[in-house]
């Protein structure tokens, strides 16, 4: 089966200039030269610390991102030049409580966005309905983003990553400032998406979820790629996944 | 697909922008504060047209301070929200929603001309004469697409730099007296004309200014309106060049987010 991602060498430098008279360029390495491959319908974790390359990599693969060397492709195009024919079947979500539009409601939220993946109305006000229910916020759905709690206003997002359907979801961290009951639902969209066949690749700092989730994972650390394969693979001979994770990140130095 | 992703964005954009305060004080607070302020400029300057420089003037001032903190702000405001990146990664293409964004804000700040307006009748009681009212309804048209299309090279502009709020603030007084808002751009020193002449509000507000004042020439009210069209023209293009410009560099230097 061919890959739906494939990243090779993949890499990515933020340059800055300091200085006013002698401009001083300063390079940092955000990615450098990862390779892995995602295949259809997998649930695919990206794990790492702050600063390891996770959102930069995935900035990259939805397009945001310029890469600065190596080959990054989504559905068979590349993220940077082909962009046109990737952005109508994917979508993203990063965690927190930005991405939503705080002075409308969900339901005019949904509706913006639906518009921008060129929904036809009849088609949308169906697919707004079932999502608002999927993320349990319908009786919500009248009310100003401004005054929802942090869960609702991260389910909303979620819900605006569905809105297209996508292929391909990309999910930023999103568990982050969740309670327990939207983690647990936010876990179960997962796995009704991957019922249905759909990829969806994911960041997380929290092992147990990304276990519990991902079909296959890579560690990045420093940029770089530390270990990849099955959750059991990475684990090896640990008693758990954390204590893998802990000591693969430890051997890198930087 | 456009027509309704431009119909969304105009909707979307005026109830944002209406929410805001600062957007609610540039929209009504401004034109009449801006019309007290030209009348009692212009009670002594033997100029006998009122609505000429008082209610254009104060009104074109609240219509350019609207699309500056709005169409302009609008970027940092979706950059700091982490909306920017969405709406540009959107597959309705990221020209058509800020111009979406543009339309909404100049038809929404247009009530600034009318707020003017009302304000001068009602504080001066100074009959208001328009002695071309055909010209003075086609003038309006010039200068809605004027800022229309100056707005979308400043947007595309804005969207390459994480510093709009120094720029936004740094272009809207200087675009006031260029532009001849308030006053005739002839005040001007000399070597300032071309820059005038070359912005596109400038010839929108002079064919304001001959539909109030009346048509003497309607070829040179025609001939004023082919160079403004031939202007946005221009405009229209090199913000096409802009888009394409911007859509690279953006994702090369990592501008759409706040770091």
């Amino acid at each position: 089966m061919e890959a739906i991602i494939q990243v090779e060498n993949l890499r990515r430098d933020y340059i800055t200039h300091r200085g006013f008279l002698h401009r001083n360029k300063e390079v940092v390495s955000a990615v450098r030269d990862i390779s892995f491959y995602v295949q259809p319908g997998e649930v695919f974790g990206l794990l790492g610390q702050n600063g390891a390359g996770k959102t930069t990599t995935i900035k990259m693969l939805t397009t945001l991102l310029a890469p600065t060397g190596g080959t990054c492709k989504v559905l068979g195009f590349n993220t940077f030049g082909e962009e046109k024919y990737i952005r109508p079947r994917i979508n993203f979500i990063f965690g927190g409580e930005m991405g939503v539009y705080r002075r409308l409601s969900a339901r005019d939220n949904l509706r913006y966005f639906a518009n921008l993946y060129g929904l036809k109305p009849r088609e949308r006000e169906q697919r707004i309905q079932d999502i608002l229910e999927l993320v349990e916020l319908r009786d919500a759905a009248d009310r100003l983003a401004e005054t929802y709690s942090k869960g609702m206003v991260q389910r909303l997002q979620i819900a605006r990553g569905l809105i297209n359907n996508p292929d391909i979801l990309f999910m930023d961290e999103p568990t982050v400032g969740l309670d327990p009951l939207g983690a647990h639902m936010l876990r179960d969209i997962i796995r009704t998406l991957h019922r249905e066949g759909k990829t969806v690749l994911l960041t997380t700092h929290y092992l147990p979820e990304a276990e519990e989730l991902c079909n296959r994972m890579v560690i990045l650390n420093q940029g770089r790629i530390v270990a990849q394969g099955t959750p059991a693979d990475i684990k090896g001979e640990a008693a758990t996944l954390e204590e893998a994770y802990i000591s693969l990140v430890q051997e890198v130095k930087p | 697909m456009i027509r309704s992703v431009l119909l969304s964005t105009m909707v979307l954009q005026m109830k944002q922008s209406f929410a805001r305060p600062m957007f609610r004080f540039s929209l009504i607070a401004n034109p009449i504060l801006n019309t007290i302020l030209l009348y009692e400029m212009f009670r002594h300057s033997q100029q006998d047209n009122f609505v000429s420089y008082v209610v254009l003037g104060a009104g074109l001032m609240a219509i350019w301070s609207c699309i500056c903190f709005s169409s302009a702000g609008d970027i940092q405001r979706e950059r700091y929200s982490g909306t920017l990146a969405l709406i540009y990664a959107a597959p309705a293409g990221f020209p058509a929603i800020i111009t979406g964004k543009i339309l909404g804000n100049t038809l929404l700040s247009l009530s600034s001309l009318l707020i003017s307006l009302a304000t001068a009748v009602a504080v001066y009681h100074t009959p208001v004469v328009v002695i071309r009212p055909g010209y003075f309804f086609l003038a309006p048209v010039a200068l809605v697409g004027s800022f229309m299309v100056i707005s979308t090279v400043l947007a595309a502009l804005l969207t390459l730099s994480r510093r709009t709020s120094l720029y936004m603030n740094c272009i809207e007084i200087p675009f006031i007296l260029l532009c001849g808002f308030a006053f005739p751009i002839q005040v001007l020193p000399a070597w300032l004309h071309p820059i005038s002449l070359a912005l596109s509000p400038t010839w929108a507000v002079d064919l304001l200014r001959m539909a109030v004042n009346g048509v003497e020439d309607a070829s040179l009210f025609f001939q004023k309106l082919l160079i403004l069209m031939l202007l946005s023209v221009g405009y229209a293009l090199f913000s096409g060049w802009l888009y394409r410009y911007m859509d690279r560099q953006v994702r090369m230097t990592a501008n759409l987010e706040v770091c």
